[in-house]
């Protein structure tokens, strides 16, 4: 069966070798949009992760993919400081970012308005490679800090655009710089003022483009200390196992389910805080989640635009396989005439398009491939990533897709009188 | 019973009507037949007069409209599609005018494919022992073909391709050989080449031929001569 269908394939090679194409472009679009919005996704959230804070204060009923502008007020960075849980101070350092977008690099950047004397949450253990970090010595930030009242507002008169102008840096990673082609010292024009790249860091910090939160705060919002997100540095849990263990059962201490109900000291204080703030607040690694979860409708766009795809390719097998049943209307005869039953035919149907099916299925993997290496050059700052699930989703769905699609010319096959396929011409 | 008389065929009262497109052509008028095993058995008679008809209801490609057949002692017409496949598959061999050859494969897996479609519907343990690669060539040397097996049809000629589709009728070791104009399209020496052969597995293999020609002289090499005439067999 197998050694026939094989010779059949070989006999018609240009339908052969357009199935073949057609069910490789159909998995090809699935895998690159796949590894698109994932490689996206992933690449964003690994980001997310090298900060140096435990959780993160989202505002409520907000898509995380598009956070931006000024969500929290001046109040909150005060309250979140001073959270107590389990009697004791547990904030560490609260961390205010101010999200924006610029171009930069042939697509939008998002920009993450930062404190200077945040910045070591942001690089961790990496380095700046050459300049230097934005607002040296703190210096326009505090200027600020003296200009403020109790509540944290300032009078935007009394800073001086010159001022202001000396606080518009930025800070790029190492690849927007290479993809850029950014040095040290060239200007980006934003909000209508130009902004001096002053230093490159390694890749990895959770932004590619940093800059004083205080020049964004003035420049959008009129100097008012309004922030997009909070980080939320915590102190490391006591460590006296009475303590630990009281911890570790969270809020709902008082029930009596034992160990089916722990939580761990971060849950526990995120669910405590979100209480009190009545805002959103999430384990950093739990961001990941979230981002699939804003990004799922867009998913929906997605699969569905490969799910047509495949249909298509689908359908073409199918037609393929039904001319060769009809163009095989004798052969099948011949077939019959020599006992080949229903089961041989809609096998042998099915082997053919199986074959169609895998050896598309791994041109369109390659293609896949191949696309991702022509994505990263043409658009460098986006991540294409091909997971091996993908590819077990592309085998899977190719082979299913031929097994299915050759089903019906198969049966027809299997139906056809002999006597009448044997008289045809 | 059917084994012990020594009929491997027996035909009784086969009528049968085409029916297409709501006309009604009736072509077999109640044919009896009874062919005994190891028997050489040809039937004539003028174009349209219902052989090839009769020869499909023989060989279980198509039902009759009333009648019974019986093949090797089982009566057929109450068996379901799957077991006439299977009866088919066991005891049947195969030649038509057209030699209908697969064109995709060469002549060995032509015949190879004969026997793969048999599998496991084999009967004789003896056989069983042989591997399949030595069936085909046994059968392909039998008609004098081995040197030309890796040949696809269309690199045979029109002898030689019956040949091929003799070989592929008798590598499964059928009881029964179906030969419906074996000679039609093929030249005097070719046709005299295919009825030896199929004399030669008559007499020397014991294999049971009825087969269809228009061709007197060939006719004449059998035990048995039946004319058919509006899809009856004449009276002897
Ligand atoms: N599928 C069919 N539908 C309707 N009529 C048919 C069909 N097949 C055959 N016939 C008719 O049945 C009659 C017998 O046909 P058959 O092929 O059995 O004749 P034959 O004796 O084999 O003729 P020939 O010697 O030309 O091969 C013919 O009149 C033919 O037209
Ligand atoms: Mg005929």
């Amino acid at each position: 069966m197998f050694s026939l269908a094989v010779a059949h394939l070989a006999h018609r090679k240009l339908r052969t070798a357009l199935s073949i194409l057609a069910v490789s472009i159909g998995i090809m679009m699935l895998v690159v949009m796949l590894a698109l919005s994932h490689g996206m996704l992933n690449e964003v959230a690994d980001r997310i992760q090298s900060v140096d804070a435990e959780l993160i204060v989202l505002p409520e009923n907000e898509n995380v993919i598009f956070t931006a502008g000024a969500a929290f007020s001046g109040k909150y960075a005060p309250v979140i400081d001073a959270f107590e849980y389990g009697g004791r101070r547990v904030v560490k350092q609260t961390i205010g970012v101010m999200l924006d977008t610029l171009h930069m690099g042939g697509q939008q950047q998002r920009l993450f308005g930062v404190d200077r004397a945040d910045m070591s949450a942001f690089l961790g253990r990496r380095e700046v490679v050459r300049g230097r970090l934005f607002d040296e010595g703190r210096a326009f930030g505090d200027r600020l800090d003296g200009l403020r009242n109790e509540n944290g507002y300032y009078d935007p008169a009394l800073v001086g655009e010159a001022e202001l102008l000396a606080a518009c840096e930025l800070v790029i990673d190492e690849r927007l710089a290479r993809v850029g082609d950014y040095e040290v010292g060239d200007e980006v024009i934003f909000l209508g003022r130009p902004f001096e790249i002053v230093g490159v860091v390694e890749s990895g910090v959770a932004g590619r483009v940093f800059c004083p939160i205080q020049v964004l705060q003035y420049v959008k919002n009129g100097g008012v200390p309004w922030v997009s997100l909070f980080f939320v540095k915590l102190h490391p849990p006591p460590l006296a196992g009475g303590d630990q263990d009281r911890l570790r059962v969270g809020p709902s201490e008082a029930s009596a389910g034992g160990g089916a109900s722990q939580v761990s000291y971060e849950e526990a204080i995120a669910d405590a805080l979100s209480e009190r703030i009545k805002a959103k607040v999430e384990l950093k690694g739990a961001y990941r989640d979230l981002m699939y979860e804003s990004f799922s409708q867009v998913y929906v766009y997605i699969n569905v635009a490969s799910g047509m795809a495949l249909i298509v390719c689908f359908i073409i097998i199918l037609l393929s396989m039904y001319t060769m049943v009809l163009e095989r209307t004798r052969e099948i005869g011949i077939l019959k005439s020599l006992g080949a039953g229903r089961a041989y035919l809609i096998g042998l149907s099915v082997v053919e398009a199986t074959l169609v099916c895998v050896c598309g299925t791994t041109l369109g993997l390659g293609l896949a491939i191949g696309a991702k290496l022509g994505l990263e050059a043409a658009k460098p700052l986006l991540t294409v990533s091909i997971e091996p699930a993908f590819v077990l989703i592309a085998l899977g769905i190719g082979i299913i897709g031929g097994v299915l699609s050759a089903l019906y010319p198969g049966y027809r096959a299997a139906r056809l009188d002999p006597v009448a396929a044997l008289s045809m011409e | 019973m059917a084994n012990s008389d020594g009929i491997i065929l027996r035909a009784e009262r086969i009528r049968h009507t085409y029916r297409s497109d709501g006309i009604e052509t009736p072509v077999l008028h109640g044919v009896d037949l009874a062919v005994r095993r190891a028997e050489f058995v040809t039937i004539m008679g003028p174009s349209g007069c219902g052989k090839t008809t009769l020869l499909n209801v023989l060989g279980l490609m198509m039902r009759p409209t009333g009648g019974a057949v019986e093949i090797d002692g089982s009566r057929v017409d109450g068996l379901g599609d799957g077991e006439q496949t299977m009866l088919r598959r066991g005891k049947l061999g195969f030649v038509f005018q057209r030699f209908n050859l697969l064109p995709v494969l060469s002549a060995e897996r032509n015949v190879a494919l004969a026997l793969e479609l048999r599998g496991k519907s084999d009967r004789h343990d003896a056989e069983r022992n042989r591997s399949a690669g030595q069936r085909v060539a046994e059968a392909l040397d039998r008609v004098g073909l081995s040197d030309k097996r890796r040949h696809k049809p269309g690199a045979l000629s029109v002898g030689e391709q019956q040949r091929v589709a003799i070989a592929r009728a008798i590598v499964g070791r059928p009881r029964l050989l179906l030969a419906d104009e074996p000679t039609g399209n093929l030249d005097s020496r070719n046709a005299a080449i295919v009825l030896d052969l199929l004399a030669d597995l008559n007499r020397s293999d014991g294999l049971t031929v009825v087969m269809i020609t228009h061709n007197e002289h060939l006719a004449d090499r059998a035990d048995r001569v039946l004319t058919m005439i509006d899809g009856r067999f004449e009276q002897q």
